[in-house]
C-alpha cells in the first residue's frame, strides 16, 4: 500500500510538470489559436537560465531570486519570440500554420543555442531541500516532490483566478470565443497576444526549473517535454485551466504505472515512453475535446 | 459628427465598398438601408476598424479614424452592436457588460457602476438575469444584451447593425422604446436596417446602399411617402446597372 502511495506522490510531481507545460500551451492557444511546440525549449531556457544564475562565478544569486529571475527571463524570451515569429505573420494575414511553422524554426534555434552555450552534458539545479524522505499523512515522498506540487498548485490557482475573476482574464476568454466581437469591445488584440506569449513562456520556464529538480537535463530535454505537455492538454481538454492539470496527472500516472508494472504482464517497461502518444491518439479519436469540455461547448 | 468621404474597401482582393460618402450630425439618427449584400455591414466594419480600408476618410468630429485600431476607435467614442448580436455566450450577462466597459477609462466622467445602472434602467430584464449565461437568454434578451454591452463604453456614436433581425414584434417594440430613449438623451445613432418601415419611423434621414455604393439619400419622412417604396431596392438596383 505504501508503495502505491509513494508512486502516487511521484506521479503527482511529474503530472504537475506536464500540467504546467499543458497550461503554457493553453494560455497561448486560447486567444490566438497558435500551437507553439517551442514550449519545451522555453522550459529548457528556464532551466539553463536558473542554472547559470545560481552557479556562475561572477554573481551567483540566492536560490529563490535565481528562480524568479529565470522565469522572468523566459517571459522576456516569449515576448521576443512572438515579436519575431508571430506578430509579423499574423499582421500580414498569414494562415495559422504560418506562425506554427515559424515557431518550430525558433525551437531549433533555442535548442542549438543552449547546446552551444552550455554544451551537451546534462545539468540540474541543486535540490533546495535535500533528498531525504518525508511523510505527509499517509503520503511519502521527497521534499522536492511536495515543493513541485505546492508550486504548481499556486500557479494553477493564480492562473484560474486570473481567468475567472479579473476583467483581463475575461478579455482573454472573449478573444478566444470571438476575436471580432472582442475587438469591437475595445480589447487590444495585439496586447492580448503579447500577454499570452509572455505568460505562456514564463509558465514553461517555471516548468523547466521544476523539471530539472527531478533529474539532470541536457539541451535535448525540450521536445519530449513538449510532447508530454501536449498529450496532457489533449487528454484534459484545450478549453479549461483545470483540464491541463487533470491531463498532466492522468498522463504521469499512466507513465509510472506502465514503468512499474508493465513488465509483470510481459510488456517491456520502456513502453512507458510511448504512453503520451498512445493517450493522445486514443483521445483524439474517442474524445477530441478532452475530458473537460470547453465552456463554449457547454453553453 | 461622423463623416465618410469616398470610403472604399473590402475583404481580400474583392472591393465591396466603392466611394461611399455619408454624414451623421451630432445627436441625429440616420438610417442606412439596403438589400442583403449591399455592403452595409462591411461599411460598419470599415468604420470600426475590423476591415482594412483601401481609400477615403472616416472622420469623427474631424478626427480621422482610418489609421486607428478597433480599440482606439472605441476610445474615440464609437460602439457597434454587431449583426447577429455576437454576445459571449458562455459568460454571464454581467461579465458581457463588464467587457463592454473595458475601455471606459478613456471616457472621462463615467464610472462602471453608473454604466451598469444606465443599462439596467434601460433594460430591466438584464438586471434580473445578471448572473445568467448569455447563451441561455432568449433572442430578444440577447439583443438587449448586445445593445447594453455597446452602451457600457459610454459611446458618443452608436452603430446598430440589423438590431431587429429575427425578433418577435413585442420585443421589437421594447427595443424601439429603449432606442427612442437613447435618441431623446441626445445619442447619435447610425441604424443599419433592411426593414425600411421600421428604420424610417426611427430616423430623420436615410441613405440607401446598392452594390457597395450610396444610391439614394433622402429625408426619412419623404422616403416613407414614396409610392415605389415596396420596390425601392429593385428600382435602385436596376438604375445602378
Amino acid at each position: 500500500m505504501s508503495d502505491i502511495l509513494e508512486l502516487l506522490v511521484s506521479a503527482a510531481s511529474s503530472g504537475c510538470i506536464y500540467g504546467l507545460v499543458a497550461l503554457s500551451y493553453l494560455v497561448m492557444i486560447r486567444p490566438t489559436g497558435i500551437i507553439n511546440f517551442a514550449v519545451g525549449e522555453w522550459a529548457a531556457v528556464g532551466l539553463f537560465a536558473a542554472f547559470f544564475l545560481l552557479t556562475n562565478r561572477w554573481l551567483p544569486l540566492p536560490y529563490a531570486l535565481a528562480l524568479i529571475a529565470a522565469v522572468a527571463f523566459t517571459g522576456l524570451i516569449g515576448w521576443g519570440t512572438q515579436r519575431i515569429a508571430v506578430r509579423p505573420l499574423v499582421e500580414k494575414g498569414a494562415p495559422i500554420l504560418g506562425p506554427i511553422l515559424a515557431l518550430l524554426g525558433m525551437l531549433a534555434i533555442f535548442r542549438e543555442s543552449i547546446s552551444l552555450i552550455f554544451g551537451p552534458d546534462p545539468h540540474n539545479l541543486p535540490a533546495p531541500f535535500g533528498l531525504r524522505q518525508v511523510s505527509l499523512g499517509p503520503f511519502a515522498g521527497t521534499p522536492r516532490d511536495f515543493f513541485i506540487i505546492g508550486c504548481t498548485a499556486a500557479v494553477f490557482v493564480g492562473v484560474w483566478l486570473f481567468f475567472e475573476r479579473t476583467v483581463w482574464g475575461k478579455a482573454f476568454e472573449a478573444v478566444a470565443l470571438n476575436r471580432k466581437a472582442a475587438a469591437l469591445m475595445g480589447i487590444n488584440l495585439r496586447r492580448v497576444t503579447v500577454a499570452a506569449f509572455v505568460g505562456g513562456a514564463a509558465i514553461a520556464g517555471f516548468a523547466g526549473v521544476l523539471y530539472s529538480l527531478t533529474a539532470p537535463r541536457d539541451f535535448l530535454m525540450g521536445l519530449p517535454l513538449a510532447v508530454q505537455g501536449f498529450s496532457a492538454l489533449v487528454v484534459g481538454g484545450v478549453g479549461r485551466v483545470e483540464g491541463a492539470i487533470l491531463g498532466g496527472m492522468i498522463l504521469a500516472l499512466a507513465e509510472q504505472l506502465t514503468a512499474r508494472y508493465a513488465d509483470q504482464i510481459g510488456i517491456p517497461s520502456g513502453m512507458s515512453l510511448g504512453v503520451p502518444f498512445l493517450l493522445m491518439i486514443v483521445f483524439l479519436l474517442a474524445r477530441p475535446t478532452g475530458l473537460l469540455r470547453p465552456k463554449e461547448a457547454a453553453a | 459628427m461622423l463623416e465618410l468621404k469616398g470610403v472604399s474597401g473590402g475583404y481580400g482582393a474583392a472591393n465591396v465598398l466603392a466611394d461611399v460618402s455619408l454624414s451623421v450630425g451630432k445627436g441625429e439618427s440616420v438610417a442606412l438601408l439596403g438589400p442583403n449584400g449591399a455592403g452595409k455591414s462591411t461599411l460598419m466594419a470599415a468604420i470600426t476598424g475590423t476591415l482594412v480600408r483601401r481609400g477615403g476618410g472616416i472622420l469623427l468630429e474631424g478626427r480621422d479614424l482610418a489609421p486607428l485600431a478597433s480599440h482606439d476607435i472605441v476610445d474615440a467614442g464609437v460602439a457597434l452592436v454587431p449583426e447577429g448580436r455576437q454576445i459571449f455566450a458562455p459568460m454571464s450577462v454581467r461579465d458581457n457588460l463588464r467587457l463592454g466597459a473595458i475601455r471606459l477609462g478613456a471616457r472621462p466622467g463615467h464610472s462602471l457602476e453608473e454604466r451598469y445602472a444606465f443599462v439596467f434602467e434601460l433594460f430591466p430584464r438584464l438586471k434580473e438575469r445578471a448572473g445568467q449565461r448569455g447563451g441561455t437568454l432568449s433572442g430578444g434578451e440577447q439583443q438587449m444584451l448586445a445593445i447594453g454591452r455597446a452602451l457600457m463604453s459610454a459611446p458618443r456614436l452608436l452603430l446598430l447593425d440589423e438590431p431587429f433581425l429575427g425578433l418577435a414584434p413585442l420585443i421589437v417594440v421594447e427595443i424601439r422604446r429603449a432606442l427612442a430613449a437613447l435618441q431623446e438623451s441626445g445619442l447619435t445613432i447610425l441604424l443599419v436596417e433592411q426593414k425600411i418601415d421600421v428604420a424610417l419611423a426611427m430616423t430623420r434621414r436615410a441613405y440607401v446602399m446598392i452594390k457597395g455604393r450610396i444610391a439614394l439619400h433622402e429625408e426619412s419622412g419623404a422616403l416613407a411617402r414614396r409610392g415605389d417604396l415596396a420596390n425601392l431596392y429593385f428600382a435602385l438596383a436596376a438604375k445602378a446597372e
